[in-house]
């Protein structure tokens, strides 16, 4: 028989689980778009070498899979020395592959923006610098909302993927939880809610500052 | 629309000069050998067909576009180049020069996410290093003089044609540029819009800029130029005052594309 029951009393401790969910595609994303900003803008530089670089991380991160770049650095980090918390772990590997995919993102939209911009912007004499981050790159978020907020839906749910290096976010609390109480159906229904709350309000957010970015 | 008496402050004109300029886009040549002096103070009109050119000298100016032979020169310093077919110039060393020259552009070039206010005062901040009061002062200044002290707040799509191109044109004179480039400034305007960025252009005239203008208006051309050149197919084939060049077209290809286009504007009626 269904229990509502279960749902209710077990509710509490899987919402409190997502706020690993939470912290690892949101920090991720936010690593993702620092990080993918520079990708992009190395991957359009006129020096071959930042060009170069640019497609090889892209091709890395972009073609294999997190789950096995979560294992190599949950693995490699320790043999080379570098002792971080596993959270910290899965939340910088998240990022660098995120940051792949949001460079790609930026470099489409860099390409809806007139070439006049950036005239006008070395014409009164602004540095590269200037150019990217006041004139180029605000443009090409704005361009690339949509599909931002996309790559931030897809971060909540590839987060439990991080259950592989030990971290009990939704996905591997609701799995202990199902075989503890013997109420898989209830308990994934009740994850898959958590979830499906999640990205909905990620995207009436995203839609709300899509229309504050109309201008 | 009233101006404030001065758009510029004092302006200290530069020259320009250029010798055997070349420009190749692959294997076409888009500028041959083009030798032309800008003097101080002057109002230059660049005129020709499409494709003859024009923008592409204009734009070698202020080295958006990097010319391949030959020499600019802004008063007596070399534009792009350390020397004469040497180096690149150091990105610091061209920004300074392109400090000096001022740029309008036909499709105005605004920055859609920065009000009328931001667009003016980006340049003042970032490239001066004014305060951010300061320059807003400034910019709020250099609206009011071409007419928009009331709309220092609008983005530029809540802006008229004529009135981004009037905000781009105080955006370039804000930076106290000594030398101007418009590259066709009114032919993205509706007709009744090109008076009000034409007026602004003959008031920075009268200041004493320097003025390098492409233009198809011919009207402004005739009465505001002190200068006129001719282009086709990337050669200056001539130049002279107006009344030499519109009244007495010596060059055969000269009176073919004036006569071209006095016939398209009377059809046009
Ligand atoms: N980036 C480019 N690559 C290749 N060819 C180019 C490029 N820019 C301009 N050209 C060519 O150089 C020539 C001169 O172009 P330019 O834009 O200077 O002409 P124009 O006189 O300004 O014409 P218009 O009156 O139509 O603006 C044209 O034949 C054009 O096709
Ligand atoms: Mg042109």
């Amino acid at each position: 028989m269904f229990s509502f029951q279960t749902i209710i009393d077990n509710l509490p401790v899987l919402a409190a689980s997502a706020r690993y969910t939470l912290l690892i595609s949101g920090a991720g994303c936010f690593l993702g778009l620092i990080f993918g900003a520079l990708i992009c803008v190395a991957a359009v530089s006129r020096a071959s070498a930042a060009r170069a670089f640019a497609g090889v991380y892209v091709s890395f991160f972009r073609g294999v899979p997190l789950l096995i770049q979560l294992l190599l650095a949950f693995y490699l980090l320790p043999l080379v020395g570098v002792n971080v918390p596993a959270l910290a772990a899965a939340i910088f590997t998240v990022g660098l592959c995120a940051a792949a995919y949001i460079s790609e993102i930026l470099r489409g939209a860099l390409n809806a923006i007139p070439r006049g911009q950036a005239e006008a912007a070395m014409a009164v004499g602004l540095a590269p610098r200037d150019i990217w981050t006041r004139i180029l790159l605000p443009q090409a978020l704005k361009i690339s909302m949509p599909a931002l907020v996309n790559e931030l839906i897809l971060l909540v749910k590839a987060s439990s993927l991080v259950t592989v290096v030990g971290i009990v976010e939704i996905t591997r609390m609701s799995q202990a939880i199902a075989s503890a109480t013997y109420r898989p159906l209830e308990i994934y229904l009740t994850a898959a809610f958590l979830y499906l709350a999640i990205n909905l309000v990620i995207a009436a957010l995203g839609r709300n500052l899509e229309r504050r970015l109309a201008w | 629309m009233t101006l404030a008496p001065s758009l510029t402050g004092t302006v200290n004109p530069a020259s320009a000069r250029l010798e055997n300029v070349c420009k190749f886009y692959g294997e076409f040549q888009a500028l041959k050998d083009i030798s032309l002096v800008i003097p101080p103070g002057k109002v230059t009109c660049l005129i020709g067909p499409s494709g003859s050119g024009k923008s592409t000298l204009l734009r070698c100016i202020n080295f958006l576009e990097e010319y391949d032979r030959g020499g600019i020169w802004i008063d007596d310093r070399l534009i792009g180049y350390e020397t004469v077919g040497g180096r690149r110039m150091g990105g610091r060393a061209l920004r300074e020069m392109r400090r000096d020259i001022g740029m309008v552009f036909q499709q105005f070039n605004l920055w859609p996410h920065m009000t009328a206010l931001q667009n003016v005062a980006e340049g003042l901040e970032r490239v001066k290093g004014i305060p951010r009061a300061r320059a807003h002062e400034i910019a709020s200044e250099a609206l009011a003089k071409v007419g928009l002290g009331d709309k220092t707040g609008n983005h530029p799509s809540r802006l008229s044609g004529g009135q981004q191109q009037r905000v781009a044109i105080a955006r370039a004179v804000a930076m106290q540029p000594r030398i101007m480039l418009f590259d066709e400034p009114t032919s993205a305007l509706d007709p009744e819009l090109v008076g009000e960025v034409l007026g602004v252009m003959k008031q920075l005239a009268a200041e004493g800029m320097t003025m390098v203008v492409v233009t198809h208006e011919m009207g402004f051309a005739a009465h505001v130029a002190d200068r006129v050149v001719f282009m086709e197919r990337g050669e200056l084939v001539a130049q002279g005052s107006p009344a030499e060049i519109f009244q007495n077209p010596g060059d055969r290809r000269l009176a073919a594309f004036l006569q071209g286009y006095l016939e398209r504007n009377s059809l046009e009626l």
